[in-house]
Parts: structure tokens; sequence; C-alpha cells
């Protein structure tokens, strides 16, 4: 059987650079100061009609570069496709960031002449391999909403609904709903046409 | 050599100071790092360094951790070692100082080397405490070999310089293929010696270079940017590369170095151990500095 495939997609013509879904990450999931799971950037900064604004984080790639690399084996990916990994079994060795298209992997400087902690990076609010919703996941990995049926926090935050996630399937059928009956450029919409144009 | 001190020490006084500037993986800069992943017109550092990691590192270190000692092991049981009477002559080569900073350096490696290993095959060790420990000894005791490295690379740089006599050296393979005692030719260090001191000192400063990228990760070092066009990320890409890579060959050359001294050569520890060495051994294995021993009545 085909298991769905988790994925997230951030609609760019959306997305309002509002910080949000980064916000409610780093409160949902108590994350320490200078970890930030999920990050808006802005691409094109101040060039007409070329600027955009998306939400990145793990993206959870099908065939995870992290995962590929890393020397311990922490990584596992779930039958739903999200990547997570074992704190308990991570050394902080960096190799997964290099590898990673996105930055998504973080270190939090602890230990011995600050040497660089067990990684920390986005679950999909699917915890870690530790119990469901015990004290201990929740402490190392933050809140595990998915195995409460709840959708992940920055997603359910989001207000314009620009950051989607779920099967990808699903997903790519409510892109493809609003591309098609999109007007031409949001920058440009039509009723401003109708409204100004013919005068 | 200098310049990769300073350049060292500029990467430690710069990382101290990172924390503070605009992160290069996480901050601003990682727009750029994501749309330049994989481009046509970069190196694709990123694709290459998962696919060395993924599918080769690790074999390598696999066959250079059995290869090397596994070829030692037959040489030891169909060539034997070389043994030299020890009651003859000594002359003392190695002074204190020489001994000290050998010494220091000699335990930075018994411990840095099998901790790699360790790191490179951590999901065999199972992760967590243990390699985790091994990683930050790793890193620990690079310190004593930093601060010994120049002092070593000075000290023996006269007699590590290759002439003539390497190439004699290595068309016999410095004579370890037969039992035969025909003396060799050979200064104070022989082209293997020095082979290894070129590996030891210019892939130790690589190593250390290289692994202190690693270590402080996210610095920004402008002048780095600008030689080499590569942003912070595709450095860090790249240093995982190279550590690695040169590691192939240091480890390689350690585990010689070991062999030699402790098992090819019976005794022949003793002599940076004690700093003298034996007439028999001179004679035999390095005529060249034999003869000048001899002219100036050192035996």
């Amino acid at each position: 059987m085909e298991y769905a495939r988790m994925k997230f997609y951030c609609d760019e013509h959306r997305c309002i650079e509002c910080d949000g879904c980064s916000v409610a990450c780093a409160e949902a999931h108590e994350l320490p100061v200078g970890i930030a799971r999920r990050k808006v950037i802005t691409i094109n900064e101040g060039i007409p009609g070329k600027e955009f604004s998306t939400s990145i984080a793990c993206m959870h790639c099908t065939d995870a570069p992290c995962e590929q690399v890393c020397p311990v084996d922490c990584f596992y990916i779930r039958e739903d496709g999200i990547v997570l990994h074992d704190k308990e079994k991570c050394i902080g060795c960096g190799y997964c960031l290099y590898a990673c298209p996105f930055g998504a992997p973080q270190f939090p400087r602890e230990g011995i002449f600050g040497a660089k902690g067990a990684m920390d990076k986005c679950t999909m609010c699917a915890g870690g391999p530790l119990e469901t919703n015990s004290e201990k996941e929740r402490h190392l990995y933050g809140q595990n909403r998915i195995a409460e049926g709840k959708v992940p926090v920055c997603a359910a935050m989001c207000s314009t609904k620009a950051l989607l996630v779920g099967d990808s399937e699903s997903v790519s059928a409510i892109i493809r709903t609003r591309v098609s009956s999109r007007a031409k450029g949001a920058s440009n919409p039509l009723v401003w046409d109708k409204a100004y144009k013919n005068q | 050599m200098k310049k990769y001190l300073y350049m060292f020490i500029a990467t430690l006084a710069l990382a101290s100071a990172a924390f503070a500037v605009d992160s290069q993986i996480w901050g601003e800069m990682r727009i750029q790092n994501i749309l330049g992943y994989g481009q046509e017109e970069s190196l694709k550092l990123g694709p290459l360094f998962t696919m060395l990691q993924h599918h080769y590192f690790a074999w390598i270190f696999l066959g250079i951790l059995i290869g090397v000692p596994g070829a030692f092991f037959l040489h030891y049981k169909i060539i034997g070692p070389k043994v030299f009477p020890h009651s003859e002559k000594k002359y003392y080569a190695f002074n204190l100082y020489n001994r000290i900073i050998h010494q220091i350096a000699a335990i930075s490696f018994i411990v840095i080397v099998p901790t790699g290993f360790v790191i490179v095959f951590g999901d065999f060790f199972g992760g967590g405490m243990f390699v985790r420990f091994c990683k930050n000894l790793h890193g620990l005791f690079t310190v004593p070999f930093t601060i010994v490295v120049i002092p070593m690379a000075l000290m023996w740089l006269k007699e590590a310089l290759f002439n003539l006599d390497d190439v004699k050296w290595f068309m016999i393979l410095g004579g370890y293929l037969s039992k035969e005692k025909k003396p060799i030719l050979a200064g104070k260090f022989n082209a293997g010696q020095k082979m290894w001191y070129w590996v030891a000192i210019l892939g130790g400063i690589t190593m250390i270079l290289s692994g202190a990228f690693m270590f402080f990760l996210d610095f920004k070092m402008e002048m780095l940017h600008n030689l080499t066009g590569m942003s912070q990320i595709d450095m860090l890409r790249a240093a995982a590369i190279i550590h690695n890579v040169m590691g192939f060959a240091v480890v390689a050359l350690f585990i010689t170095h070991v062999y030699m001294s402790m098992f090819a050569i019976k005794g022949a520890v003793q002599s940076i151990i004690t700093g003298y060495v034996e007439e028999e051994e001179v004679k035999i294995l390095h005529s060249t500095w034999y003869k000048k021993l001899k002219n100036q009545g050192k035996f």
C-alpha cells in the first residue's frame, strides 16, 4: 500500500512575511534563544513584481540528504514521510547541515568548550523516537501534535493560509485550485483594471 | 607556515565574536545558500559532499584500517622485522626538546586517530554518549598538536628536504622487501620518514584548519570569502571533504610510522624515547648520515 507523504508548501502569493509561523513554532515547542526551526525569508527584496516571501524549515525531503550523511545514523523517515532524528544518538558533528539544501539543522552550543550540541530541527510537530507525548519527548523535541491529530502549529497559525501541510497530493490539489482561479499576477488584480482602466 | 598560523589564530579570535555578528548560515546568507545549492555554475559541493559521505568515506577508511595493517602483518610474517644488535656504540641524535615536541604530537595522534575512527564508524558504536565523548576528545587533543606542529616543522625541516638519495630509496622501497642487511642510502631521515614528515606537518595543518572550520561552524572571515569566492556553508562542505580525504593519507602513514618504529625495526622506538640511535641501525638504514657522522668522529 502507498502511504501518503507529508509535505509543507508555502504559497508565495499569500505569504505576507508576518513571521507568525516562526513565532508560533518557537512558542509551542519552547525553543531556546537562538534556535528558529522555521524562518520566513524574502527573495528579490525591493524589486517590484519579483519580490516574494516564503517560509522555510526542514522540508522533510523524500531522499533526505541529512539521513544519508549522518555518521551515527540518528535519522529515520516515518512511513508518512516525516524526517525525524534521535537527539540522544546525535553527536552534533554538523554533517547534516552541510548536506541540507535548506540550512535547516541548527546546533545549540553546549557541553565542553562550547562544542556543538545535539542538532535541532523542525519535526513537523511529530516529536521524536521517545514515548509519544512523554515529558522527555516534549522536553527534547517539543509538542507531538501529529499524535494528537492536530495540524502542525505553524500551518495552523498561518493567518493567510499560505503555509500548507498535509499529504502531498492534497496540498498540491489545493495549490492547483488556487493557481487556476487566480487572476493575472498578485500585484495587478483583475478588478483594478475593471475599476480604473477604461475611464 | 606562519601565514597558516596567523590564519588559525584569526579563526579562533573571530569565532568567539561570531555569535554577536549576523549568522553566515541561518541569517541573511541563508537565502543565497538555498538559491546557490547545486547550481550549474557552482562547485556543487552540497551534492558532492552528500554523495561522498553517503557512499565512500566510511568504506575507504575501513579499507585503510584493514588494508594497511594487513599488508604490514604479511610483511612481518613473510619478510620479518630487522633486528640489530643494541650493544654497539650509540649516537645522541634527539635532544630533550626534540623528544618532548615529538611526544606531545605522538600523544595527540594516539587520541585523535582512534577517536576519528569512532566518529567515522559512529553508527557501529550506536552514537550517543560514547561517540559524543570521542568527538569532544578529537577536538580537545587537537590543541596540543596545534601547539607543537610549527616547532616540529622547524626543528626537522632541514633533514626532511628531499634529495637524490630518496629516489634510490624509493626504487628499492628502503630495502624493506628483502631480508639482506645492505647499507641503504639515506640521511638522518630516509625518504619514508620524510614523506611522513610532510604529510604530518602539511596534512596536519590542513586537518587543524578544516577541523577548526567544522568546530566553530558559524563565523565570518571576509578575507577568506573574497579569496575563495565561496559562501560559509560551501567552505564548511569543502572543509568536510578535505578533512576526510586528507585523513586517509594521515591515517595510512601514521599506521606505517607506528609499524616501522614498533615492529619492523626491533627497538627503533627507543631512539625517540632515550634520544640515542644505535650504530648498527644507522650504518645500514641511514648510510649517508653514518658516513657523515663517522667523518666527524661521532662513532
